[in-house]
C-alpha cells in the first residue's frame, strides 16, 4: 500500500509543474503590465513605470521569474501581491477556513439528500415519487448556482429573514451564527451536486438491486432498509465517489461566484478580485492551491478505492505476484 | 480670493443637485417610467427574476464603465430633494454600511479608492478642503489656505490641537513629510502631484506649498486623498503596508480591524477636533461591508443585513425606487457631471479626421443609446463635460454638438471615404472600419450592439470587442514604447467621464500634452484647449472661467473626440432612521456637496447619525 501511495504521489509532481508553468505563462503573456495598476492612470510616467517594475521584481526575464517564483513556492511562499501587497500564503490561508467549511458543508446536504432520494427512486423506479425525484432533478440540473443563490437570498432572506443575505460570521462568533451565515451558500452550492448524485446513485441502484446477492438477502427474508442501506448502497457508491471526488473541481469553481454573491471572504472571493483587478501573483497562487486541492482530493479518491472494494486490492495483489 | 474660514477658495461654484432639483428641467429628467404599479410582493419578485436577469453582470464585478444597467420596471419617483435630516443629532449606535467593493488599501499614495473606498477614508481621515454644495472649496481641516498673486504657492494654515488618532500632533512638519512620501516615483499620487515643487515649513501649524506653474484649482486637489494627512509616528514605526492595512489619520473615526473582503470597522474618535464644531461623530461604531454583486447589496438593506449601501448602477437605481415608495428606504441620489460616453482614439485612423469623428456622433441616436442603458427617466443626455446643474453647463456648447442626423453623418463619412488622401491609406471608396471595445457586462455588450447598428446604417463596419475592465484601461493608457507615449492601443472604447472636480483639474488632465498626460486618453489636443487652460489656471473670476470653458466646450463639439450618452445618477439608500446622509457641513457651517463626493455615491458618515 505505502509503495502504491508512492508511486501515485510521483505521477503528481509532473502534473502540478505543468499546472504551475501554464499559468504562469498563461497570466505573464497576457497584453499589458501590473505596474501601470499599481500607479494608477494619473502617475503613469516611462520613470514611474520602471520604478515600479524595478521595486516588484518584473524587470527580470520571465523563466528567471517563474524559476524564482517556483523555488519560494516550494517553500510555501507564494509570493507578494503586486495589488493589495499581502502575503499570497497568508491571503489563501486566511480565506481557506471559510472556503473549505462551504464545500464540506455543501457536500453533506447533498450527501444528505441524494442518498436517500437516489436510493427510494431505485427501489420504486417508475413510480410518482420516481417521476417527481427524476423531474426534480432535471430541474436542479437546469438551474445555475447563481439563480438559485439570488433565488435563495429572495425567499429566505428578505422574505422570511431566517437567514443572512450577505457576510460571513467565523467560528469564533459561535456555532450557530456560524451556520447560519453558511447555510444558504452552501446550499445555493449544492444544487448541482444534489441532482447528480440522486440520478447517479439512482443507476446504479436499479443495477445492484437485480444482483444475485439482494436477490439472496431477500430470500433470507431480510428488512428492507437493512437490504437497500447495507446490502446494496455500498456497491453502488463507487461511482457516486468518483463523481464526488471530480465535484470538487466545479465545487472550487463554483464558490467564486457564490462566495461573490454572498460577500464571503472565502478563496473564491479572492481569486474573482484578483482576476478584476489583474493581480497576477495572487491568482497565480489561487490557482496553484486550487490545482493541488483537486489532484489530491482525487488521490484521496483513487486510495478511498481499495478500502471499499476488496477487488481492487487482491487485484492490485494478484498483478504483483 | 483669500481664503480663511468662511471665505471660498477659488470661485468654481458649482450648482448642486440640491438645488437643481427644484427645477423643472431637473424633475422632467426624474419622472418615472408610467405604468401599473404592481403590488409590494409582486414588485419583490419581480426584484428577485430581475436579478436572475441581471446576475451575470452582477458576476462580472463593479460597475460598468457606462453606469448602466438592463433596465427593469419602478414607477416611484426618484427623490429629487434627498431627506432632509429630522431633529436633533441623536450619539451612539452603530451602523452597517455596504460598498460596492473592497479597496486595496487605506495609505494615500497606495490607495486605489473609488467611490466605495472613499467612504471609509472620509470616516479615518480629515481632508484639508472640501466642496461646498455651491461647488467651492473651504478649508476643512486646515484653519486656511491662501495663494500667493500668481497662484503659483499656497499656503496651508493648520487648526491648533488637532491630534492623530495614535495620539501625535498634527503639524506642518508632518505635512512636508506627507509630501515627500505620496510624490514618491512609486506612489499612484506622484502624477496628480507633479506640478508640486515642495512644502516648506513656514512655522509649526503653517506650510507653504510651491507649485511648478500657476493653479488657482489647488485646494481641490486637497479634497481628496493628496489632502488626507497621516501620521508619520505611526508610519515610521510600522512602514508603509502596515499604514496602510491599518490607516491612523485625523478623522471622525478611528480604524479598529480590517478584515478584507468581509468587513472594516471603525469607532468613534472621542476627542475629534470638529466636535465642537458639530462635525460629529454621532455613531459609535460604523462597520463598512465589501458587496459586489449589486443585487446581494440591495437585498442586504432590504433584509436588515446592513443600514446603508451605495450603487451607481442605474437598474438598481430602479428597483430602490420601488422600496423608497413604501417607505422602506430612504434614497439619497447624486447627479454630477460623471456621465456614460464612448471615446475616440483620434491618433489612429480613420479617427484622427474629424470628419468621421463628428459623423460616426452625428450617426448615434442618443435617447435610444439611454434606453439600452436603462437609464430612461433616470438619465439626462450628456453633451459636454458639466451636466446642466453645473455653473459651467453652456447652453451654446448643447447646441453645438451633434443631434441625431444620419444622413449627415452619411455625408461626412462619405467625403473620408471618396477622398485620396484619407488617412487610413486605403483606396478610395473603400468601406470605413472600426473596433468597438467594452466590457462583457450584459447592458454593456447590449450598448456595443446598439453602437454597431448605428454604424453600420451609414456604411461603417464595426468589429465589437468584449475586453475585461484592467484591459480596457490599460489599453487606453497605452505603453511608453509607443511614438508618442501613451497614445493608446485601442479605436473607440465605451467609457465613463467626469466628476464634481474643478474644471481646471478635469479638463488638464483629459486635454493634456499625450507624451506626459496618460489621462488623455483620446489623445485630443488643440491651441483653443491649452490657451483657455492658461486662462483657467490663473483666475478665480466666475465668468472668466466659464468662458474659458464654454470655448473649450465649443471646440470638443466641433471635433468630437468622444461621444456622449447620459449622466451618472449615484445612490445612496439606508433605512429611514439613518439620518443626515447627504446634508453634511464643513466647519464655517456652509453645506457640503452631499454625496456627491469624489465621483458620488460617497458620504460623510462621521455626521450622520440614528433617529430614536
Amino acid at each position: 500500500m505505502a509503495r502504491l501511495i508512492g508511486q501515485k504521489l510521483l505521477t503528481l509532481v509532473p502534473v502540478l509543474l505543468a499546472v504551475s508553468l501554464l499559468t504562469y505563462l498563461l497570466l505573464n503573456l497576457l497584453p499589458g503590465d501590473p505596474a501601470l495598476l499599481v500607479l494608477g492612470p494619473e502617475s503613469v510616467s516611462a520613470e514611474s513605470i520602471a520604478a515600479v517594475r524595478a521595486e516588484l521584481g518584473l524587470d527580470r526575464p520571465l523563466p528567471v521569474r517563474y524559476l524564482a517564483w517556483l523555488g519560494a513556492a516550494a517553500t510555501g511562499d507564494l509570493g507578494r501581491s503586486y495589488i493589495t501587497q499581502q502575503e499570497v500564503t497568508g491571503a489563501i490561508l486566511d480565506r481557506l477556513p471559510v472556503t473549505l467549511e462551504l464545500m464540506v458543508l455543501s457536500l453533506t446536504i447533498a450527501l444528505v439528500l441524494a442518498i436517500p432520494l437516489g436510493v427510494f427512486s431505485a427501489y420504486r423506479a417508475g413510480s410518482r415519487f420516481d417521476k417527481l425525484v427524476t423531474g426534480t432533478t432535471f430541474g436542479l440540473l437546469a438551474l445555475p448556482n447563481f439563480i438559485f443563490a439570488l433565488l435563495l437570498i429572495f425567499f429566505l432572506s428578505v422574505r422570511l429573514g431566517l437567514f443572512p443575505a450577505t457576510g460571513w460570521q467565523p467560528l469564533s462568533d459561535g456555532l450557530v451564527e456560524n451556520l447560519q451565515s453558511a447555510f444558504l451558500p452552501a446550499l445555493a452550492l449544492s444544487v448541482t451536486n444534489i441532482a447528480v448524485f440522486t440520478r447517479l446513485l439512482r443507476t446504479d441502484m436499479i443495477t445492484t438491486l437485480q444482483e444475485d446477492h439482494v436477490t439472496l438477502a431477500r430470500s433470507k427474508g431480510l428488512p428492507t432498509w437493512r437490504i437497500l442501506f447495507r446490502h446494496a448502497l455500498r456497491p453502488s457508491s463507487f461511482s457516486l465517489l468518483t463523481v464526488a471526488g471530480l465535484q470538487v473541481g466545479t465545487l472550487l469553481s463554483a464558490t467564486v461566484i457564490v462566495e461573490t454573491i454572498f460577500a464571503l471572504p472565502g478563496v473564491g472571493r479572492l481569486l474573482f478580485d484578483a482576476i478584476n483587478s489583474r493581480d497576477l501573483l495572487m491568482v497565480q497562487g489561487v490557482v496553484l492551491v486550487l490545482a493541488v486541492s483537486f489532484v489530491l482530493v482525487n488521490f484521496v479518491v483513487d486510495l478511498l478505492y481499495t478500502f471499499l472494494d476488496p477487488r481492487i486490492r487482491s487485484g492490485a495483489a494478484r498483478v504483483r505476484a | 480670493m483669500r481664503t480663511t474660514g468662511r471665505a471660498a477658495i477659488p470661485a468654481v461654484a458649482q450648482d448642486r443637485s440640491r438645488r437643481a432639483s427644484r427645477s423643472n428641467s431637473r424633475e422632467s429628467f426624474m419622472t418615472s417610467i408610467p405604468g401599473a404599479r404592481p403590488n409590494r410582493s409582486a414588485r419583490r419578485l419581480a426584484v428577485g427574476l430581475t436579478a436572475l436577469a441581471l446576475a451575470a453582470t452582477a458576476c462580472g464585478g463593479g460597475g460598468s464603465e457606462e453606469g448602466g444597467g438592463g433596465g427593469g420596471g419602478g414607477d416611484a419617483p426618484l427623490a429629487t430633494d434627498n431627506p432632509q435630516p429630522t431633529g436633533e443629532p441623536q450619539e451612539g449606535g452603530s451602523i452597517s454600511v455596504a460598498l460596492e467593493g473592497e479597496t486595496n488599501g487605506w495609505l494615500p499614495g497606495v490607495t486605489a479608492a473609488a467611490a466605495p473606498g472613499y467612504n471609509v477614508l472620509y470616516a479615518v481621515y480629515d481632508t484639508l478642503a472640501m466642496q461646498t454644495a455651491e461647488g467651492t472649496y473651504e478649508p476643512y481641516l486646515a484653519e486656511s489656505i491662501e495663494p500667493n498673486e500668481d497662484f503659483t504657492s499656497w499656503t496651508v494654515t493648520l487648526r491648533e490641537g488637532v491630534t492623530f488618532h495614535d495620539g501625535s500632533p498634527l503639524t506642518a512638519e508632518v505635512l512636508a513629510q506627507n509630501l515627500a512620501i505620496i510624490k514618491e516615483p512609486t506612489s499612484n499620487l506622484a502624477g496628480s502631484l507633479a506640478e508640486v515643487t515642495g512644502a516648506t515649513v513656514v512655522d509649526p501649524l503653517t506650510v507653504r506649498y510651491d507649485l511648478a506653474a500657476p493653479n488657482a484649482a489647488f485646494p481641490a486637489l486637497l479634497t481628496t486623498t493628496p489632502g488626507m494627512p497621516f501620521s508619520m509616528e505611526n508610519y515610521n514605526a510600522v512602514g508603509k503596508e502596515a499604514a496602510s492595512a491599518a490607516p491612523v489619520g485625523t478623522g471622525p473615526f478611528v480604524f479598529q480591524e480590517w478584515r478584507r473582503d468581509d468587513q472594516l470597522t471603525v469607532t468613534a474618535n472621542e476627542s475629534y477636533w470638529g466636535t465642537d464644531l458639530g462635525l460629529g461623530p454621532y455613531l459609535d461604531e460604523i462597520t463598512f461591508r465589501p458587496i459586489p454583486d449589486e443585487d446581494s447589496r440591495l437585498q442586504s438593506l432590504l433584509s436588515g443585513d446592513v443600514d446603508a449601501f451605495q450603487t451607481l448602477r442605474q437598474s438598481i437605481i430602479r428597483q430602490a425606487q420601488d422600496e423608497a415608495a413604501d417607505g422602506d428606504i430612504a434614497l439619497h441620489t447624486f447627479l454630477g457631471n460623471n456621465a456614460g460616453n464612448s471615446i475616440f482614439n483620434t491618433l489612429v485612423p480613420p479617427l484622427d479626421d474629424p470628419r468621421v469623428r463628428r459623423g460616426l456622433v452625428h450617426a448615434v441616436d442618443q435617447a435610444q443609446l439611454i434606453e439600452v442603458l436603462g437609464g430612461t427617466g433616470i438619465s439626462p443626455a450628456q453633451t459636454q463635460f458639466f451636466s446642466e446643474e453645473s455653473p459651467y453647463y453652456s447652453e451654446e456648447v448643447a447646441e453645438a454638438y451633434p443631434d441625431y442626423d444620419p444622413e449627415r453623418a452619411e455625408e461626412l463619412l462619405q467625403e473620408y471615404v471618396d477622398d485620396p488622401q484619407r488617412s487610413d491609406g486605403l483606396p478610395v471608396g473603400s468601406p470605413i472600419a472600426l473596433e468597438y471595445n467594452c466590457q462583457p457586462d450584459p447592458s454593456l455588450v447590449e450598448l456595443s450592439q446598439a453602437y454597431q447598428a448605428f454604424w453600420s446604417n451609414v456604411g461603417v463596419d464595426v468589429s465589437l470587442n468584449a475586453v475585461d475592465q484592467a484591459s480596457h484601461i490599460q489599453n487606453a493608457i497605452g505603453s511608453p514604447a509607443t511614438d508618442p507615449p501613451f497614445m493608446g492601443d485601442y479605436e473607440v472604447n465605451c467609457w465613463r467621464s467626469g466628476s464634481q472636480n474643478d474644471p481646471y483639474i478635469v479638463l488638464r488632465n483629459e486635454f493634456g500634452p499625450v507624451a506626459k498626460q496618460p489621462l488623455n486618453f483620446t489623445n485630443y489636443t488643440s491651441d483653443v484647449i491649452d490657451e483657455q487652460l492658461k486662462v483657467l489656471a490663473t483666475t478665480e473670476d466666475l465668468e472668466t472661467r466659464k468662458e474659458a470653458v464654454e470655448q473649450i466646450g465649443l471646440d470638443l463639439a466641433e471635433n468630437t473626440p468622444r461621444l456622449w450618452t447620459g449622466t451618472t445618477v449615484t445612490l445612496i439608500g439606508t433605512r429611514p432612521e439613518v439620518q443626515n446622509v447627504s446634508s453634511w457641513q464643513l466647519p464655517s457651517g456652509s453645506e457640503g456637496i452631499g454625496t456627491g463626493l469624489f465621483t458620488g455615491g460617497t458620504a460623510m458618515w462621521g455626521q450622520t447619525w440614528l433617529a430614536e
